[in-house]
């Protein structure tokens, strides 16, 4: 996932396949886009930008990508399938359902604290790039509802019914949360929002109290 | 008609053009060409008031905030006890949204893709209702626990379904969804139990 340090790709008698090396120059634009929108903005970044990031050629990033916004499309949706991989695994060291949702939050925050560039790209600079990208991202929010609506047997069959859009408005709730904090750039203090993240997606359905005694232990 | 008249309505065509073509289309597509041809104006109209469509984007979104804005803190001053004026505040937000669909899609789901300072200016705008969710925590017995961020995140939550339902283009969904929303919102202070029936008052009303 490192952004940095792209060195040229060695020409010539590398022993790559043509695949490979084609595959190895589409990871090398996705790597270089987030590091010049990183610098520059979605909006303000070029291909130019783009190519001499990734050390690559023009010839090279259109055969790859129409433009700007299908390579942002492509970085994003290896993000996010990161991000997901990384949900299920912290999930799956979890037994019961409050301490998955810690876990899982735990684990976004902390990547994406540890990865800052990234965390602009996805969730800063996702939402004013445009239509195209600005749903891609809203629909990756969208992703994680199934998950938390499992929280909902957590409450007692005698409870009342919570709102249909419960999942949809947490989520979004957390999602602005954490760009306002990415926006100020402190992605890197991502993980202090914890505690927060944990007591706003618990106390629909486990309550207030527990909710509150759940996030100090993950405090 | 008056020259201030005609003067006053190019503008308000410029401005409601300009919503009509970012909800439509996204900012970044819309051209100066596209918004005075929907206004019916010449170039020099346009450029006597703007000096490019940022300009004009961020004049409709001065008057938008100042209408939203209003209206909320209006309906919630009306209203005696905190939980009524949050019902009233939000009720007159999604009112507002409800009767100016483009407006309330260019200047709240789409006002990031116009660059940072319509960014900035909207960003300032959601602050303003912070202050207006606050007087709750007094009706929280935990109140000292409650986050600093409580505020920003549930009107984050608020904008984020209401921004759902105009880029889907579900604008008639919004009333369905005020109940749900005031739940949502009054909940971190009241509990759910108060905050169900306040919501069950709304649309029973």
């Amino acid at each position: 996932m490192a952004t940095e340090e792209l060195g040229p790709l060695p020409a010539g008698r590398h022993g790559f396949s043509r695949e490979q090396v084609a595959h190895n120059q589409r990871e090398r634009l996705i790597a270089g886009l987030a590091t010049a929108v990183a610098e520059h903005g979605y909006n303000a970044v070029t291909i130019t930008h783009i190519t001499k990031a990734a050390h690559v050629s023009r010839r090279v990033f259109y055969a790859n990508f129409d433009g700007k916004e299908e390579c942002f499309l492509a970085a994003f949706e290896v993000v996010a399938d990161h991000v997901r991989e990384l949900g299920i695994e912290a999930a799956a060291g979890e037994s019961d359902w409050p301490h998955q949702a810690i876990a899982v939050a735990r684990a976004v925050l902390e990547f994406f604290a540890s990865e800052p560039d990234l965390a602009r790209l996805c969730l800063v600079e996702s939402t004013s790039a445009g239509p195209a990208v600005a749903a891609r991202y809203r629909a990756a929010v969208d992703a994680a509802e199934p998950f938390l609506a499992k929280g909902r047997e957590e409450r007692s069959a005698s409870d009342r019914k919570l709102p249909d859009s419960t999942e949809e408005t947490i989520l979004g709730a957390l999602a602005s949360l954490a760009s306002r904090k990415v926006a100020a750039g402190e992605a890197e203090r991502l993980p202090d929002l914890l505690p927060d993240f944990a007591e706003f997606i618990l106390a629909p359905y486990l309550g207030a109290d527990e909710a509150a005694s759940l996030s100090r232990e993950a405090a | 008609m008056s020259r201030d008249r005609a003067a006053v309505d190019q503008r308000r065509r410029i401005l409601e053009a300009t919503a009509d073509l970012v909800a439509e289309q996204g900012f970044q597509a819309t051209t100066i060409e596209m918004i005075v041809r929907r206004a019916k104006v010449g170039y020099a109209t346009f450029y006597k008031s703007f000096d490019d469509k940022e300009a004009a984007f961020l004049a409709l979104l001065d008057e938008a905030v100042e209408v939203l804005t209003g209206r909320v803190k209006e309906a919630y001053d009306r209203e005696r006890e905190w939980p009524d004026k949050v019902a009233a505040g939000l009720g007159a937000l999604f009112e507002v949204i409800a009767a100016f669909p483009n407006v309330a899609r260019a200047c709240l789901a789409e006002a990031s893709t116009a660059g940072p300072e319509a960014a900035q200016r909207q960003e300032a705008a959601m602050k303003q209702f912070a202050p207006l969710l606050k007087p709750g925590r007094e009706l929280n017995p935990r109140r000292d626990q409650l986050p600093d961020t409580l505020e920003d995140t549930l009107m984050g939550g608020v904008m984020w379904v209401v921004n759902q339902r105009l880029i889907g283009g579900e604008t008639e969904k919004l009333r369905a969804l005020l109940p749900e929303t005031l739940e949502f919102v009054l909940r971190p202070y009241v509990g759910e139990e108060k905050a169900a029936a306040e919501a069950g008052a709304l649309s029973a009303g």
